[in-house]
């Protein structure tokens, strides 16, 4: 993974290089001073996913990724100190989420539905939604690489205002899905696709409502007062609570929004 | 767009895919089937389909039976286990010696053989017993008491020793099923639960209640829980996936049942429910009982189990005696405020007959080609998720007559 996040930045180097031209400082913005603020607003489209980190074993296929929701809209503030060097700060409002489609393999369940438990290990196809509505408040360090190219980097917080997480389990393409109860050689309970069987609906109840990570936000300044973006929301914060059993690995947010912007 | 959106909107999805681990040894170690190799098999067997088994997660005790007659020794054992799994055969002294499929195993005077199955991680293992029993005749007429009641291995549910000619020994019920949704219900609060003392003749009876299914019903839609009684096989592992083919019913018998007399009570709760749990209006909730004989092998020698699809409506049944219900024109059972099956609040005792649509091969009977089932529910509908929660049918002293 660390050779693709690699990949990417360098990309971006060299496309922000080949950009730069000296003369063109001034004229796509502030280079210093009182004069070296103001504020971009963002209109963005997300997309990411829920994800442990690294996979853990138990995944054994990724049959199928879709975005839900999608929508970011967002201000910053933003001040120069020097040619290169700012900060930024902002809201991003936003509505993301996937659903994934994955099979699984001795995968640890812990369902906990009024005090009654269902627990043990499941093999088999489990299909996971999840949706958020929030806001992410960013604090930024911004570098400028070029005269149209920006780069910020920082921690973020993330406030969710409502979230769902639902899913269900049922068998493979192969006709495989069930349920050893409580151990490997526990009774075996097997699953269907005609009639599977959904995670509790408590399940957005065990999950924070804030989220600490990383920002990582490319400009590029197209017009005099338009801006195209990329930015990458990096989780660093488990979504679960701490005593929530019944996902027993950490599960991160990592979504990135891509979009235009009014810079002014 | 530029590079950089068209990058970000790629990396995402390729962390998420790049990073698939190595697949784990597998846990599991089960058995899932047993095979018995002879030259000519319906010398030893009354079916060529009972020299093979296929093993249910939560059985470990495996039995064949073969003709009283049968002259058994030394028989090839095939075994099918989870992937990578080994087997291990235990000697009388504790011994462990790796096992080969196919190789002659002594069955000899009805011997218990001992296996250990360890999984391909080696973290986990079972222990198995087969054995080759002889068929002991049964007689003819039966009765049951339900006196000889005791707790399940976890301790969590009650389970009803039977005649031998029953599968195992043993009723079957759907308490199993039962535990996989309501984990913390006590054995007393399970669909079939004994009554010390409850019997019309003051011994201990049996009890049969329809019962909810707490929050993992309502999310599989299985809301209810018929209190169910019969003999054959209930093969958990279906409880979820496909529940009318967990209760596997019936157990080879030789003989012509004509008559069943069983003591009961009724005690009908109101709120009638249907699959989805809305109240249905003006349906009243009844019990069912049953006595069936069918044909448990077709004609190309295929193994014939009912069961709860098509355990009252087989063309494979030959006789059937029911507790008397209501039926639409068209064979199906008609839901009904005011049933005909006489079963009241007061303890009476019920002869049901049993009336044969076939004749009976007298051949065939002899050489277990028939099986009898024997069924109780606190709901007729309860196989299907329909019933009042509350309804009790309280069952006692049923006594089976034969010719």
């Amino acid at each position: 993974m660390k050779h693709i996040v690699f990949t990417i930045l360098t990309l971006f180097f060299l496309s922000a290089s080949v950009n730069a031209q000296e003369d063109r400082w001034e004229k796509w913005g502030p280079t210093t001073g009182l004069k070296g603020g103001g504020f971009i607003a963002r209109v963005g489209y997300v997309i990411g996913g829920t994800t442990p980190i690294p996979l853990p074993a138990e995944i054994r296929k990724v049959n199928g990724f879709s975005p839900r929701g999608g929508v970011s809209l967002g201000i910053d503030g933003y001040k120069m100190f020097t040619k290169r060097w700012g900060i930024s700060a902002g809201a991003h409002f936003f509505w993301e989420g996937f659903h994934t489609n994955a099979d699984v393999k001795n995968y640890y369940v812990w369902l906990e539905q009024e005090g009654e438990v269902t627990k043990g290990y499941f093999t088999g196809t489990n299909v996971t939604n999840t949706e958020m509505w929030g806001v992410t408040l960013p604090l930024l360090a911004t570098f400028r690489m070029s005269p149209r190219w920006n780069v910020s980097a920082g921690p973020y917080l993330s406030l969710y205002f409502h979230q769902t997480f639902s899913g269900e389990v049922f068998d493979n393409d192969e006709g495989i899905g069930y349920l050893r109860e409580d151990v490997p050689t526990g009774t075996k309970i097997l699953m269907s696709r005609e009639n599977p069987t959904p995670y509790p609906d408590n399940f957005p109840e065990k999950m924070q409502p804030v989220a600490l990570g990383i920002e990582i936000a490319f400009d590029w300044k197209t017009a005099k007062h338009v801006n195209v973006f990329g930015l990458l929301d990096w989780g660093m914060t488990d979504i679960w609570d701490r005593n929530f059993e019944a996902i027993t690995f950490k599960m991160y947010p990592i979504y990135a929004t891509i979009g235009a912007a009014y810079r002014y | 767009m530029n590079k950089t959106s068209i990058v970000a909107l790629v990396a995402v999805p390729l962390l998420m895919l790049s990073c698939i681990k190595a697949e784990q040894a597998n846990t599991e170690c089960d058995i899932e089937a047993v095979s018995l190799h002879f030259e000519s098999p319906t010398g030893i067997f009354y079916h060529e389909y009972d020299t093979m088994q296929t093993v249910i997660s939560s059985e470990t005790d495996i039995v064949f039976i073969v003709r009283s007659y049968a002259n058994v020794h030394s028989v090839p054992l095939t075994l099918r286990v989870t992937e990578g799994a080994s087997i291990f055969m235990l000697t009388e002294d504790g011994d462990e010696t790796p096992f080969q499929n196919g190789s002659e195993v002594d069955f000899s005077d009805e011997r218990v053989c001992r296996f250990h199955v360890v999984s391909e991680d080696k973290a986990w293992s079972r222990n198995y017993s087969i054995k080759i029993e002889h068929d002991t005749p049964s007689e003819g007429n039966l009765t049951f008491d339900f006196e000889d009641y005791y707790l399940d291995p976890s301790g969590k549910f009650y389970m009803w020793s039977a005649p031998e000619v029953f599968t195992d020994g043993v009723w079957k019920n759907g308490n199993p099923g039962f535990k996989i949704s309501r984990s913390l219900a006590k054995p007393m609060e399970y669909p079939s639960t004994p009554v010390a003392g409850g019997g019309p003749d003051g011994s201990a009876c049996l009890k049969l209640e329809t019962c909810d299914t707490g929050p993992f019903g309502k999310l599989a839609g299985m809301r209810i829980a018929s209190g169910s009684m019969f003999n054959g096989v209930f093969d958990v592992s279906n409880a979820i996936k496909n529940a009318l083919k967990a209760t596997q019913f019936g157990s080879p018998f030789e003989h012509k049942p004509v008559q069943m007399r069983v003591w009961l009570r009724y005690e009908r709760a109101e709120d009638y429910w249907n699959k989805a749990g809305q109240t249905m209006e003006g349906v009243w909730d009844e019990p069912d009982a049953y006595v069936v004989l069918y044909r448990n092998e077709d004609a190309e020698g295929n193994k014939i189990q009912l069961d709860g699809n098509d355990v009252l409506s087989s063309p494979h049944i030959v006789a059937l005696g029911r507790l008397p219900h209501y039926y639409n024109e068209d064979g199906t059972d008609k839901l009904s405020d005011a049933p005909i099956h006489g079963v009241t609040s007061e303890w009476q005792e019920f002869t049901i007959p049993v009336e044969y649509r076939d004749e009976i091969d007298a051949e065939v009977l002899a050489n277990r080609g028939y099986s009898l089932i024997i069924g109780f529910a606190s709901s007729w509908q309860g196989a299907h998720f329909m019933g009042a929660i509350g309804s009790k049918l309280l069952i006692d002293n049923i006594q089976l007559f034969c010719e």
